[in-house]
């Protein structure tokens, strides 16, 4: 991605939030005749927006910048990172129903399985790590905190 | 109230939460990859259920320990552990290579220490005068007060201006979520009833600043488990003489002012008051030429004026709500997170746990300077951690922190949305100190406005009329036009040079 691509992107992507901002504060009801009312601001800070955001867009277009059309370095690891998200979504999805214990077990052997390579992947060691980690968290926030973790379906 | 906070603090449950926050904040700081900011994130949520002192000086202990433990990285692997001691490489790295990485790492920790005292006590003599000060402040006042810092902030957090000032327009956009302030209406809930209280700083705070990191790492795996030539060392004491310490004198002095004049400014941090003093010490210096060739001038200035900067980020933070950078910020969601609200009754309302606050900063500068001097050889084994196992397991502490705020496994699923737009933030090179402190702000911004406006009739002109909200919307707008007119003046040497202009420049 140029920079000037990345710049039009954001000034898009920015515009479109304050133009959703704007349409959704004008449904705000006005409650109290004295105050300017709760849509105030959130108009006020949408009109922000759209004005830097639009000011961004057409400098980003009008601006003759030998840089604009250089594209970034970048050699990103997409299984990585994308990897990486699902992995999350999964545990954050599974941290009520199947309990803190095993969702984060099974979340944190597959992410370090997923960050390490050949040369440091050491299943035992992971394995390990991603059974005694919870248990020792939950001892921790239902013996010393008191404060129990989702135990999910199985009730651990 | 000063003896119940010197009770409160001296007792072996705080000076053990203390001890234990600067020790793991050394570590966080040393660590590159994981930050101050980081540190201080994961550990708020465990503070919630102490007593107020109790989890604050947790947090000191954390902020100390982590601003300070970036000298080990800077010096043994020139890697800073944090931004804050981006100035330290250029003398301590070369100090390093010439064998005195040892005398480096002492002369370090030794001027955070004294960089630190010199920061507190600027705050315990500067916060009272500048709390009476605020006194004087109207709804209008404090409203300009909020877009004063929110446009510094925006100016100075990023190379790009209209970059920083989106970032604060969302973070500002973020806090209309829930109930409106004065008449309680729900906005931008979508029907959903658990954002009728709003988003939590604390799950913000962790999606922005530590979730968004274990994403990067994802996309930068293969260079995860790179190992960096760690220089040895051999110190002893804190390996400089009477004599330099004397000679030192001024350079001690002139950086921690500097460091803490920066510090009260909000929205920049260590990073650039290490680098303002680092420049200062080399342009007042007998011999300029010797910087970057390894002196402890250079080390000494970057190291007393980012850790002074701690004290001078809390002055602005107590007195008025507004935190001096980001580590500052989630400083300031703990406070909150206890009931005390920072403003100018502070020192009435909760007089205690401020007096509390400089007893534990000093106690922690103290564990500092003695526990980062006695630990070196233990921190310096720990810059080889693996990566691939400390990452997955600080994201399972950041769930457990995001639940324990309120035991809802929404704010779990709220961590992932704003890792995301953390993530987002990072592709566009958009600064997230803005966001945070335009989230902070919000309330603050809306609940004067609305007020002001109430009071003039819905006359905007009350903001120029009254001589303090007048001040600072000039001083605002006057600053704003310089950082252009020097952000553009920069952007065209880098062209000139053939050099491509970075906009992002961030703060931890």
């Amino acid at each position: 991605m140029t920079n000037k691509v990345r710049d039009i992107i954001c000034s898009a992507v920015m515009l479109v939030f304050g133009a959703g901002m704007l349409i959704l504060a004008r449904d705000i009801p006005h409650k109290i005749a004295s105050d300017v009312g709760s849509a105030y601001v959130p108009t006020f800070i949408a009109i922000c927006i759209l004005v830097v955001a639009g000011a961004k867009l057409i400098l980003t277009l009008t601006k003759k910048d030998p840089d604009a059309n250089k594209k970034a370095k970048s050699d990103s690891d997409w299984f990585g990172g994308v990897g990486t998200i699902l992995l999350m979504l999964v545990y954050m999805i599974a941290f009520q129903p199947v309990g803190f214990v095993i969702s984060s077990a099974v979340y944190l052997f597959v992410q370090m399985l997923l960050l390490s390579n050949e040369q440091n992947r050491k299943l035992p060691l992971f394995g390990a790590i991603a059974v005694l980690l919870p248990l020792a968290v939950d001892a921790l926030f239902v013996f010393a905190i008191q404060m129990p973790l989702p135990k999910g379906l199985w009730g651990f | 109230m000063i003896a119940a906070a010197l009770a409160n603090v001296f007792n072996p449950m705080c000076l053990l939460l203390i001890w234990f926050g600067t020790v793991l904040g050394i570590i966080f700081g040393s660590v590159p990859g994981l930050s101050a900011t980081m540190a201080v994130v994961l550990f708020l949520p465990l503070t919630f259920n102490m007593d107020p002192t109790q989890g604050i000086a947790l947090l000191i202990g954390l902020y100390m320990g982590g601003i300070s433990g970036g000298l080990i990285s800077a010096i043994l692997l020139k890697i800073p552990g944090t931004p804050s001691s981006i100035s330290t490489v250029f003398d301590g790295g070369p100090m390093a290579e010439k064998g005195e990485a040892g005398r480096a790492l002492g002369v370090g920790i030794l001027y955070s220490f004294i960089g630190s005292v010199l920061g507190i006590g600027a705050l315990a003599f500067i916060s009272p005068l500048l709390a009476k000060v605020c006194l004087l402040f109207g709804a209008a006042d404090y409203f300009s007060v909020a877009v004063f810092s929110l446009t510094i902030i925006a100016a100075l957090s990023g190379k790009d201006m209209l970059n920083g000032l989106i970032a604060g327009l969302i973070g500002l956009a973020l806090s209309m979520i829930g109930m409106a302030p004065i008449d309680a209406q729900v906005r931008y809930t979508f029907g959903n009833y658990q954002l009728l209280a709003g988003l939590d700083i604390t799950v913000l705070l962790i999606g922005v600043f530590a979730v968004t990191d274990i994403i990067l790492a994802g996309f930068n795996r293969k260079h995860l488990a790179d190992k960096h030539q760690q220089k040895k060392y051999h110190l002893k004491g804190y390996g400089i003489s009477m004599k330099e310490f004397i000679q030192q004198i001024p350079n001690a002095l002139i950086s921690s002012v500097i460091g803490i004049a920066i510090g009260i400014l909000p929205g920049i941090g260590g990073s650039t008051a290490g680098l303002m003093a680092y420049t200062a010490e080399k342009s007042r210096s007998k011999y300029p030429e010797k910087f970057g060739t390894g002196i402890i001038d250079g080390v000494i200035a970057s190291e007393a004026s980012n850790n002074a900067c701690i004290g001078g980020s809390l002055v602005p933070l107590l007195c008025m709500g507004i935190p001096g950078n980001t580590v500052a910020a989630v400083f300031l969601g703990g406070l909150l997170v206890h009931g005390i609200s920072p403003g100018p009754l502070i020192f009435d309302k909760s007089g205690q746990y401020v007096y509390g606050i400089y007893f534990a900063l000093i106690v922690a500068s103290v564990f500092m300077l003695i526990f980062e001097r006695l630990g070196l050889p233990i921190f310096a084994k720990l810059l080889d951690i693996p990566k691939h196992i400390l990452l997955p397991v600080i994201m399972v502490m950041c769930c457990v922190g995001a639940y324990s705020s309120a035991s809802r496994v929404f704010d779990v699923q709220c961590v992932l949305f704003f890792a995301l737009l953390g993530l987002f933030f990072k592709i566009f090179k958009i600064p997230s100190t803005p966001l945070i402190i335009g989230f902070i702000l919000g309330s603050m911004f809306e609940e004067n406005l609305r007020q002001a406006l109430q009071a003039s009739h819905g006359n905007w002109s009350i903001f120029v009329t009254r001589p303090i909200s007048c001040a600072f919307l000039i001083i605002a707008v006057v600053f704003c036009t310089l950082t252009v007119r020097k952000n553009l003046r920069e952007k065209k040497a880098a062209q000139a040079k053939g050099q491509e202009f970075d906009t992002s420049e961030e703060e931890g």
